[in-house]
Formats: C-alpha cells, structure tokens, sequence
C-alpha cells in the first residue's frame, strides 16, 4: 500500500470519498495528472483554511498602507487580523507619508447594533477615523453577521464618498462566503480593479516599469525583489499589495508589465488589465538563486532591449558572485535532506526551487486555498467545473479601456517572442514534482500528522498551526507564512536567510537531547541458562 | 478611544468570546471543541493560541458555508461531531457558537440532541456553549464555557468535603503552582479549568493528539458535593458564574477573592483556606518571609514607577493590588471589557497616588489601545504590565512592558508566565523594580553630566554654527523677512499646567486655527519622523517650534526627547519653544544647552489683580492653585524665567492676549515690563472666543483696535505685526499652513483677491446646513488658497430684540445683516427667493455638499468672476 492510501484509509466511508480526489500521489505517467481543489472543506477535521474575510482584510487590502480598513462587525475578527501576517510597510511619497499597517480599526459591534443594523455605528465611525487620521481612501471588510443583518458597506461607501471627498469602497466579504481565503482575494482584488486601478495619472519616470502582483512583502521580500529590479533599472510602479498603498495603486495601469508571484490570488487582476489596459503579464518566481535570474533574464527578453539585457546580466553576476560562498556552505549541509511545504497558494510551488538550490527534494506539497490551475496549470482553466460555492462569489468582465489602453505587442510579435518565453501563462506546481511524491489539496491537521510518519521528511514548512505538532513529532519546522519572524527569503540575499535558518533549524543542538540516549542504544538482552 | 470617540476601536484591547470558551474548554480532560460559524474562526483562535502557548491547539470548525447561513448548519455540525469523534476520540466535545451562528439564530441544543438520537453510543458528553462574538469578550466567553461545563456534567451532589476552586485564564505555570500549593497545604480540591498541562505539553517520543491533562467531566460533577466553592473573579456576571450556579443548585457555599497576587490577596487565600483546615506550613512562612524581605528590598525602585496595567478585570485587580503594596502607582487601569465595577479600585489607587504625590490617574473600561496611549503620555506612565499587544505603544512612548497576560506574541514563555502566590509575586516585583534601575542606568550618567559639566549638547550650543542673529533674521515669527522661511510646529506636548480662561484645550478642531490646537498629539520619535518627511519637502524650513497644544514645558520629557533627535539628525535648524513660563526658572537652563535659542512667553498681566481675572488655576509643584495665590506664582516665575533666557542669550518674545475689559488697558505695562527683562519682541494678539471657555462671550478686539495698541505700545519695545496665530501643529510659511492641505491632500489653487464668506454649516466641517434653517455661519476670509476662519456669528445677535426673530421677516432682515459684509454665501441648499435677494444685496449665493475649505477655496477661487468685486 502506498503512502496516499495507508493515510486515506483511516477515514470513514464518506471522508474516504471526498478526501480521495484531493490527495495525489505522483506517478511516472506522461499524460497531466489531476486533483480536486477549491472545493468545500470537511466539518470537524481541522482543515488549516482560513475565511473569505481573512483573504480579503488579512491578505489583499491589509497590507495597503495609507488605506483606514475598517473591519465592520464584532471586535474578534478585526483583532485576530492585526498586524499577524508580518507584511512590512514603511511610510513613503506614495502614502503621502501615512502608514496605518500598525493599527486596527473596529466597529467593534455590540448586541444591539446586530439586532437593529450596523450602519449608523459604521458611519460615526468613518467620521471618526477621518477627523482623526485624514486617510486617502476608506475600505470597509464586512464580517459575518453583516451581510445576515443587512447592512450595505456599498451604500455607507458611496455617502462616505459624497460626504468626505475621498476614495471609500465596501467589500462584503462575510466569513462564510466561497470556500476558503480564496474567495477573499478574488472579493478584494474586484474592487481594486472597479474603484482603484486606472484612476491616477502619475506615469512611470524610467523606460522599463513593471507592477509586482501577489507579493504581500512578508518578512521583507518585496523590499528584496524592488532592490534587484531597481538595480536593473527597472521601475516597480506599484506592488500589490505588500508595503503597497492607495495612492501607487491607482498608477498600476501606466505600466509596461505585470510580474505575478502568488498566482493564486491575483491571477484576476493580471488577465483584466490585460484585456483593459494591454499590460501583458509574466508569471515570475523570485524565491531560489536560479529562479530569481529566471525571472530577470525573462524580463529582460520580454522588454526586448540589448541595454537593459547587458544590465539584467551585469547585476546577476554581481550578486551571484556575492552570495556565492555562502550558497556553498549551507547547500553542503542540506543537500540530500527531504522537505514538506504546506502553504497556502503559491509558496509551496515556489519554495521548491529554492529547496532544490540547496540539494533539498520536496516530497510532499500542499495548499490550502489553490484552484486546480494553481496545481495542473491555467491550461485546465476551461475544464474547471463551477459549483455552487464559485458561483456566489460575483465575477467582474472588463472592456478594453479606450482612453487607457496601450498595445505593449502586436499579437504577431507576441507569437514570436512567446517561442522562447511564456507570456500570459503558468504552468503549476505538479509538473515541478517527481513521481511518488505527494500532493494534498485543503491539507488538514490529522493529514499533517499521518503523512510525516509516513513519509519522514526531515524539515517541514508549514504554519504556526501546524508547528508545534510538527516539533512534538521530532521533525524540523519552519513557518512559510510568517519566516518565524526572519526573512527576507526572496531573491539574492534571501536564498542566504533561508539557506542559513534551515541549516540553524536542521543541525541545532536540541534535538540530540529531545529522544534520549536510554530510548535510542538497544539494552543489553541475554537469556538464563541453556 | 478617547471619551467623544465611541464607534470607532481603534487597536483593540480585547478579543471575542469564542477565543475565551476554547481556552477554558483546554481545561477539561479529553475534551475537543468545534466553533460552530464559518471556519475562519477556529483558524484565527488556533493561530493565536499556538503562538502564546508554544503548543499545537487544535480547534475544529463546523465550516459553514453561504449554503449553511441559508438553510441552517444543521448538516455540517452533524457530520462535523461524527468526523472529530472518528479522528480523535474526544470523551468531551464542547460546541461553541460564533456570531454566525447565533446570528442565523442555530438551535444547537437540539443538534446536539439530534446527534445523540443517531449515535446512541458514541460515549461523548457535549457540552453546548453560547458564545456569539458579540456579546461579550474573551473574559466572558471563558466563564460562560466553565458555566456550560458545570450545569452539563453529570451531577453527583454525594457530600465529598472537597473544595471548588473556579479560575479565570492564568497560565499553565500558576496552574502548576496553584495545584501545589493547595497539595502542600493539605486541601483536596477540583480545579475549573485545569490548564496546567494541556496547554504546556512536553515532548515525547510519541505526539498524543488528544491531551490527557485536565479537570475530569466526572470531578466536574463532583463539585456539586464540594464544601465550598472559591471562585477568583470579583467581576464576572451572576449568570457566568459556576460558583453561583453550584450555589443556587446544589447549596455549595462559596467565596470570591481576588487571584492570590500580592501579599494581601494571597494572605485572603490562606486565611480561607485555614478555615477549611488547610495547614500553613514553614516553608510557607519563609516563601512570605522572603518576599516580603524584597518589597523592603525592591521599595526604593518601584516608587518611582508609574503603571498602567490593563486587560480582563480581574487580570487588573490583582495587579493593581500588587503595585499599590509595593509603592508602583497603577496610574492607569484599563480593561476592554464593559466592567463599571472596576472603579471599585478606586480607592485604592488614590490613597497610593497621595502617598507617592502623584495627582491624576484613571481606571478605565470598554477601553482600546489608542485611549490607553493617550493616557500613557498624559499621565505620564514609565512602565506598562498586561498582555504584548501593549508593545506597539511602549515601542512609541519608549516605555518597559512587562508581558504576563494572554496574549503574548512577540516573546517566548506565555505558557510558563508567573504571577501567582509569593514566588509568582516576587517574579512580577523583581521584573517592575529592574525596568526602573533600568531605566535610572540608562539615563542617569548623561542627566549628571548634563547638570555638572555642561555636557557636550551644551559645548556644541556654546559654539553655535549659526549665529543667534541670523536664526532670528530667519525666524518667521521673530525676523523681517517672515513670509519666505517656513516653520514647523511638532505637537509633542499634550498637558498644560495652567488654565486660561480664553482657552479650551480639546484634541481636534478642524474650523479652528489658533494657537494651543492640533490634530493629534506626537511622540518625540513620532515628531521627529514628521520632521524628516517635512525637511525633505521643504527647502526653506528653517525653525522646529514646539507650540503645545498643551505647554511645552509642562511635558518637559517629551519636549527635549524631541528636540534631541532632531538635533541629532539636523546641526542648523533653529529651535523655538512656546511656554507660558511656568516652569521657565526651572528648565532656562537646559533650554540653552538642547541648543534652544527662541522662546515665546504668554505674558498677559503683570499686575496679580489683573492676572487672576484670567487665569482659573495654576498647577505648581504639586499643588494647585487659584486666584491671585496662581496669578502671583505665574508671575514671578515668568518674570525670572524671561530675565534667565536674557541672560543666556535666548530670543525671547512675549506674547500677550488683548482681552477686552480685562487686560486691554494694562497691555502698555506689559510691554513695558517686557522691555526691561530683556525681551526682543513682544506680540499682541486678539483673543479668539472660543465656545465653551470662560470668556466665551468676549468680544473679540477688531483689527483697528490691535493696531492702535500695537501702536501704543512700539515707544517700549518693537511689536510683531505678522503673527497669524498658528496651531500647535501648523507647517509651511505663515501666509501657507500645508499641515490642512497635505491633511485634505488638496492641490494649492491660484490665489486671488480676499474675499468674505458665510457658511451654513452644522460642524464646521461640512456645508451642511440649508440656508433657511441656518441659526447661525461661519464667517471665513479665503484668497482661493487659504482660508482663514474669522468668526462665528450667531443670526439671533442680529436682531431686534428676542421676539422679532421669531417673525419671518425680521428674520430675515437678521440674517442679512449677520452676512452683509460677505462676497458670497455657501449652504447646502437656497431657495430661489432667498438667492435673489442675497444677489440683491450684492452676494453670491453658493449652493454646494463640500468640505467647508474645500468649497470656499472653490467659490473664492474659480467662481471669482461671479462675486461681488470680482
């Protein structure tokens, strides 16, 4: 019996069902192979998934630094989504020097306002916030019980507008809503396409621009990756939405390319300002040494300029050779070590090619909110069924912007560019992966647990969930979400961080004290007589 | 937030009840708990309680879905209950509701009934737990989930001589420590909860999923035979109570204390305990002995500390408790909870804030991190006890906190935290008395050095880069050529010392702009960032003022921590304080080596008489005084305090405020007097009235007035002609405050002609008001860029009589008389007939739902063409 099915056989009938199509235990086929996802998670299993509204305040718009999210509902869900995912931010031009990452702000509704509506509390407080910090622009996140109650974030948006001059926008993005985060993101990033995107008029100052999507800046890694872009010359317009603000948002449209990181939860945004502005998209990995030159060399090419492509070279060698003894020392100790990586909806793919920098094999992967593309690639995009669940979450079509629309390629010269590089596309996760590992959609606590038994890796990335159950169990962990306070991990310089926690975390002391010597060295056995 | 602050929570300091009921459930021996809700709420509760505890939780969720909200969870907890039994064998299962749940009205009771119908066998107590986020805090949550235990155990009311000790959330370490105790005294008890374990595991060689520590359902049970019951909460609701269930069920007697914390608290405990036949036994004594020897011990250090404790109430009360035993004055008390009855501490705290001097301190509930910020720097708090979301406040105010309560996110050891019984004290003692000599270490060498030998700040400001000449020649306020150099005024010091009878300090006034005003107050690292950002913007800034909103020298700490960094960063720019001399003796000196070479004095009187007409109080030393006792100290210290900065070379101007009928005749004297100390310039201001202070009703001196009294005056000493009586946070040029237009982030519009406007308006915010129901306008002058507020004028001043106004047409003869010297009128919305005879009249009438500034700026800007003089 195989590792996927010595797991799945320890749950009843019904669970048995459901959780088979969502574990895949790689074989050596040629033809794709595929997995459930984005669907509804099981009751009482300890999935790790998170809420609509965690994807939608905790990811997507938290991060916007000079935005008052104001989160609408009892004081829990607003606190619990302050200042946790470590998304850096620092004051600049761009956020008129504000910055309000550090604060939480509640509506902190009471009994009574769920019994007799919200929406007078919600708008004392916006007049509240404004006196007080005179923010650029408001974003309400609605809770669960708004939507149940009926109170219309839209409504109380459109006269904040009216009543402040500032830019205000509502998001029903209730707990219950979709599946999992991701139906946050796609909430999210609607409005940030509706309201925000193509609203400033500040275009870039360099020839070579891009937008940097789905990097929340955790630990610092959008910080890294703009470091090496600006040493190229090339001019991060806006990055959304980590160290992000209002205020760069509404210029995203002036520039030349949109670079993708987590896919999951920005696809969205690439493929409508592509069909709105023209702005292609490349899919783009900064976490691993050789990834990061990927990504720039792949730029390069896109832009298509033999100055910058010199430069793009210049900078990689530079850095390489900067890195270079370190990269050797750490991958001396690690190669040939196993890795776990649940995360939830791009890391797991991305980390894997910096696991591999080191010598580190990846044998289990999962996500937590991934949508098939994420794992097979956009291509099965048209192959994916819509449930119930999918179709609750409102899904916006954008016209090409007659004012605002540049062709950045004639599709006959984005044919001949698209031979040695792959615009507007991405291919996933399982085709990185070898056969007999193993891949879990909506992994879940037990499912943690079974397969580190199993499957004995030496170090597993995952959450502070799953942390301490990791430990108690004698394995290595690290956190994916929040870099157990360290970081940056991306680009040059983070490969070291990384190369250099993971070496910390596999080779530390303690775990030569945590079995002890009397359990390990067999006892001296001999029988009496003849 | 603050007290006019009541629908938004900013930083909040609380969490929501399920967060409460999952923990107290860790306390119950193979107990699990699924949230019945959306799944995002176990999430969030597991992330935090991992990161505190340092141990896997584990929290299932029913994971409903929009399909649940519509058609009822039923299904998903149903299968949720039988996928945690199958997956982890739980003996007790606690569902917790969330604010879905009880917002879509679930009937759990019956679901759970429903389940047991189907799984006759499944051997699981259920416990069902009321916990919408709503209703409460974490504090409660977690009663109420001890309540649900206890009514749902199985009963068994068999006398057992036991005791029942009920606990609200401590750490696994007291847990440990409370159990020991109680062993080492003799007393057979039943702990609810029992945290001790479950949530400070081990490692071992094989991970058990489901925790085996805990109270047992069965010993749950038994506590309805106990003896008595000891519950440590002064605080929670009857209704929440287990002790008062046990009580009105079952007959238990039972006692409240507050958590044994403190000498006096833990000797409470003792005393209870003997009456039920525990034993003190020596060791004990010598654990009292011992730390009783480190009060005397620590006695020196913590008086000097000034605490703000906060978290749940009883959290608060025993700490409280603990720092007034030991000299600490708990400055501040404050819960997130709604809890009236922690004002019973009261008491309490005063009696130690009078022994230690200390005047102000509050205690505060329903209370969020912004309010306790606010008040960390009012009441000037040197340390901070609770949980770790205190830090982002102590990071700014530079403050120590000691973190022993939940949640504790940015250090290790929440699980092993110790404040309970006499070690557990001491821990918290030893860790308030070492933040102090901390602090005193850090600090003394350079205050000594400062006060000896000049120091080196105070050798540099000897050797100025700079002459004093030239920073006056530069200075806005002090030299000719005012309009080109700009100032910024850093709004670092929030209290004042003396109250003036013209002033009414409140935190914001967008309408209003005059001295003592500002829309927030800064820390000095605050300030400083604020400095930097404006260095950049603005080329010809040349002067730091620290202008209030309260005295900067009242808030003398964060005057000079600011002025510090400043200099550090920046060698040229020039300092400039305003003070209303108070304390001006006392820090002249140290003014001079941070490397202050302008000070602004309010001198309004010299005369005692005169002086107790406008002052309402002076704070000195620690006391408070009135009448002419205040006027007289003021005086002399102002006096010695201009004579003092004379003799160390400081510019000083007097400002003087023309008070109609109070001090306008005796404003000669004053500058005068001004002359003779060694003033340079003195400034004399029109009073602005402001609504709510003493000379409310004041009539303010017109601009002839002020320039023959300017006049009048100039034979004693030169007179500032240019001042526009800028807030405490103003920045730009005195003609060009950006600090409101980078706040309203609007563009600088062309600047035309001034004109007159009259704006019907509720809040001064927002032309709001139609014109016809409008009792009264804001009068501005505005030149298309700035816009300056002149006056409020009530319609009724401007009537005949009282009973005229009542007649429609005598009113409006009102109105038109109260704007007959304005351009234009700007309401919300006009009549046809009202427009046509305000066009008449040769005014503009203005139909528009703006900002106020924003709308003049626009009426006095684009549709200049329109107005009358255009």
């Amino acid at each position: 019996m195989n590792e996927k099915n010595k797991l799945i056989d320890k749950y009843s009938a019904k669970v048995y069902k459901n959780r088979k199509d969502h574990i895949l235990q790689l074989e050596d086929l040629d033809e794709a192979q595929s997995i459930a996802a984005n669907t509804r998670a099981i009751p009482g299993v300890m999935t790790a998934r998170g809420c609509c509204y965690a994807g939608a305040k905790g990811v997507v718009v938290g991060p916007l630094k000079d935005v008052c999210v104001i989160t609408h509902g009892p004081v829990g869900c607003g606190f619990y989504s302050w200042g946790t995912r470590r998304n850096k931010a620092r004051a600049d031009e761009d956020s008129g020097g504000k910055n309000f990452v550090p604060y939480c702000f509640s509506t902190d509704m009471q009994e009574p306002d769920i019994v007799f509506g919200g929406e007078k509390k919600l708008e004392k407080a916006i007049e509240e916030a404004v006196a007080l910090f005179s923010p650029a622009c408001i974003m309400i996140c609605s809770t669960c019980p708004i939507g149940l109650i009926g109170d219309d974030v839209q409504a109380v948006a459109r006269r904040t507008e009216e009543k402040y001059g500032i830019k205000a926008i509502g998001y029903s993005c209730e707990g219950y809503k979709g599946v999992s985060q991701s139906a946050g993101h796609h909430i999210a990033n609607n409005g940030l396409m509706r309201y925000v995107i193509g609203t400033g008029d500040k275009a870039p100052a360099k020839k070579f621009s891009v937008n940097v999507l789905g990097e929340y800046n955790i630990g610092g890694d959008g910080w890294e990756q703009e470091r090496i872009l600006k040493r190229c010359g090339i001019e991060v317009v806006s990055m959304f939405t980590g160290d992000g603000s209002y205020g760069a948002l509404k210029n995203a449209h002036l520039a030349g390319l949109n670079l993708v990181m987590c896919h999951r939860s920005i696809n969205y945004i690439a493929e409508m300002m592509k069909t709105k502005y023209g702005i292609d998209w490349l899919k783009v990995n900064f976490i691993g040494v050789g990834a990061t030159c990927k990504s720039l060399r792949d730029i390069a090419k896109y832009f298509n300029d033999a100055e910058l492509t010199r430069r793009v070279e210049e900078v990689i060698t530079d850095e390489l050779s900067l890195i270079y003894d370190d990269i050797e020392y750490y991958k001396s100790r690690l190669t040939g070590k196993t890795a776990g990586i649940f995360s939830g909806g791009s890391r797991s793919h991305h980390y894997q090619v910096l696991l591999r920098d080191f010598g580190i094999e990846t044998i289990i992967a999962g996500y937590e909110f991934a949508h098939r593309d994420d794992y097979e690639g956009r291509e099965i995009i048209p192959f994916i069924k819509e449930d119930a669940d999918n179709k609750n979450i409102e899904t916006i079509t954008v016209e090409r912007d007659l004012a605002l629309y540049r062709e950045r390629y004639s599709e006959a010269e984005l044919e001949a560019l698209g031979a040695e590089l792959d615009v507007d596309s991405y291919d996933g996760m399982i085709p990185e992966m070898n056969p007999g590992n193993i891949v879990v959609d909506d992994y879940n606590h037990f499912e943690t647990d079974e397969l580190i038994r199993t499957m004995k890796p030496d170090i597993f990335f995952s959450g502070i969930k799953d942390k301490y159950s990791i430990q108690k169990a004698g394995v290595t962990s690290r956190q994916m979400h929040s870099y157990d306070y360290s970081g940056p991990y991306a680009g040059f310089r983070g490969a070291v961080n990384f190369g250099r926690d993971v070496t910390m975390a596999l080779y530390t002391n303690a775990w030569s004290f945590v079995s002890p010597p009397w359990k390990n060295e067999p006892m001296l056995v001999g029988t009496i007589g003849g | 937030m603050s007290t006019n602050i009541v629908s938004l929570n900013v930083n909040p300091c609380k969490m929501c009840m399920p967060m409460g009921a999952v923990s107290a459930l860790y306390g119950v021996r193979g107990c699990m708990t699924i949230l019945h809700g959306s799944q995002g709420c176990a999430t969030y509760i597991r992330r935090h309680m991992a990161t505190h505890y340092n141990e896997p939780i584990d929290v299932a969720s029913s994971s409903l879905t929009e399909q649940g909200t519509v058609f009822g969870g039923e299904a998903n907890l149903l299968k949720g209950l039988a996928n945690l039994i199958a997956l982890y064998h739980p003996e007790v299962i606690g569902v917790c509701t969330t604010c879905l749940a009880e917002t879509i009205g679930e009937d759990t009771a019956a679901i759970i009934a429903k389940f047991h119908e189907q799984n006759a066998d499944s051997g699981v107590k259920i416990i069902d737990v009321s916990s919408a986020g709503y209703a409460g805090t974490q504090n409660e949550g977690f009663f109420r989930a001890l309540r649900a235990v206890t009514e749902q155990a199985p009963h068994d009311a068999t006398p057992n001589g036991k005791i029942n000790i009920v606990l609200p959330m401590i750490s696994p370490a007291d847990t440990r420590w409370l159990k020991k105790f109680l062993l080492e005294m003799g007393i057979d008890a039943i702990l609810l909860p029992d945290l001790s374990e479950n949530l400070d595991g081990v490692t071992a060689t094989k991970y058990e999923r489901l925790k085996t520590g805990g109270t047992s359902i069965e010993d749950v049970g038994k506590m309805a035979g106990a003896k008595l019951t000891i519950e440590f909460s002064e605080f929670i609701r009857g209704e929440d109570s287990p002790a008062v269930y046990l009580n009105e069920t079952f007959g238990v007697p039972y006692t409240r204390l507050p958590l044994p914390c403190g000498v006096r608290s833990i000797d409470a405990l003792i005393e209870v305990l003997c009456e039920q036949g525990g034993v003190v036994t020596d060791e004990l004594l010598r654990e009292r002995g011992r730390y009783l020897d480190a009060m005397v011990d620590a006695h020196k250090y913590t008086a000097a500390a000034r605490a703000a404790v906060f978290g749940d109430p009883d959290f608060v009360k025993a700490t409280v408790r603990l720092c007034c035993e030991n000299g600490i004055v708990p400055v501040l008390a404050a819960t997130g909870s709604v809890c009236r009855e922690l004002r019973t501490l009261e008491p309490e705290i005063r009696a130690c804030a009078d022994l230690q001097m200390t005047e102000d301190f509050r205690v505060l509930d329903d209370c969020d991190f912004e309010t306790i910020e606010q008040y960390c720097s009012e009441l000037g708090v040197n340390l901070m006890i609770g949980s770790s979301d205190g830090r982002r406040v102590a990071a700014k105010l530079g403050l120590p906190l000691i973190r022993c309560a939940f949640p504790i996110h940015d250090f290790v050891g929440g699980q092993r935290v110790r404040t309970l019984g006499f070690d557990g004290s001491l821990n918290l003692l030893d860790q308030a008395a070492n933040a102090m000599i901390t602090r005193t270490e850090t600090t003394y060498r350079a205050e000594l050095f400062d006060a000896y030998h000049g120091g080196a700040k105070a050798a540099a400001a000897e050797k100025p880069l700079i002459s004093a000449e030239i920073r006056t020649a530069t200075h806005p306020c002090f030299g000719d050529r005012a309009c080109e150099n700009a100032r910024i005024h850093l709004p670092v010091a929030p209290k004042c010392n003396i109250s003036c009878n013209y002033c009414v300090r409140r935190f914001d006034c967008p309408n209003e702009s005059r001295p003592g005003v500002a829309s927030e107050v800064l820390s000095p690292q605050a300030a400083f960032e604020r400095y930097v950002y404006y260095r950049g913007k603005l080329k010809n800034l040349m002067v730091v003022g620290i202008a209030g909103p309260g005295d900067a020298l009242a808030n003398f700490g964060q005057t000079k921590k600011t002025l510090e960094l400043i200099r550090a960063y920046d060698s040229e720019v020039t300092f400039c304080i305003s003070t209303n001399g108070l304390l001006l003796p006392l820090y002249a000196a140290e003014l001079k080596s941070l490397g202050v070479t302008h000070v602004t004095v309010t001198l309004n009187a010299v005369d005692v008489a005169v002086g107790a007409k406008i002052y309402k109080y002076v704070d000195y030393m620690g006391t408070r005084y009135a009448g002419e006792a205040a006027a007289a100290i003021l005086l002399a210290n102002q006096l010695a305090g201009i004579k003092l900065l004379a003799d160390y070379g400081i510019v000083c101007k007097v400002n003087c405020v023309a008070l109609k009928g109070v001090n306008d005749g005796h404003i000669f004297e004053v500058t005068k007097m001004a002359r003779e100390l060694g003033a340079f310039v003195t400034n004399i201001m029109p009073h602005i009235p402001v609504e709510g202070s003493a000379f409310e009703g004041l009539e303010r001196l017109n601009n002839k007035e002020i320039t023959a009294l300017r006049d009048d005056c100039e034979i004693n000493i030169r007179q500032m002609k240019t001042c526009r009586q800028c807030r405490a946070d103003a920045v730009g040029t005195l003609d060009n405050d950006i600090s409101a237009t980078l706040r309203s982030a609007v563009s600088a519009p062309q600047k035309s002609k001034t004109r007159r406007f009259a704006v019907a308006t509720r809040s001064g915010v927002l032309v709001d008001l139609h014109f016809g129901q409008a009792e009264e306008f804001y009068v501005y002058d505005s030149d298309g860029a700035d816009v300056r507020f002149i006056e409020k004028r009530k319609v009724s001043q401007y009537c005949n009589g009282k009973e005229d106004c009542g007649d429609k047409e005598s009113k409006w003869t009102a109105v038109l008389a109260a704007v007959a010297d304005c351009n234009g009128v700007l309401a919300l919305r006009i009549g046809d007939s009202p427009a046509e005879k305000l066009r008449d009249a040769g005014i503009a009438a203005v139909a528009t739902y703006e900002q106020v500034e924003t709308a003049i700026r626009a009426a006095a800007g684009e549709r200049a063409q329109t107005l009358k003089g255009a």
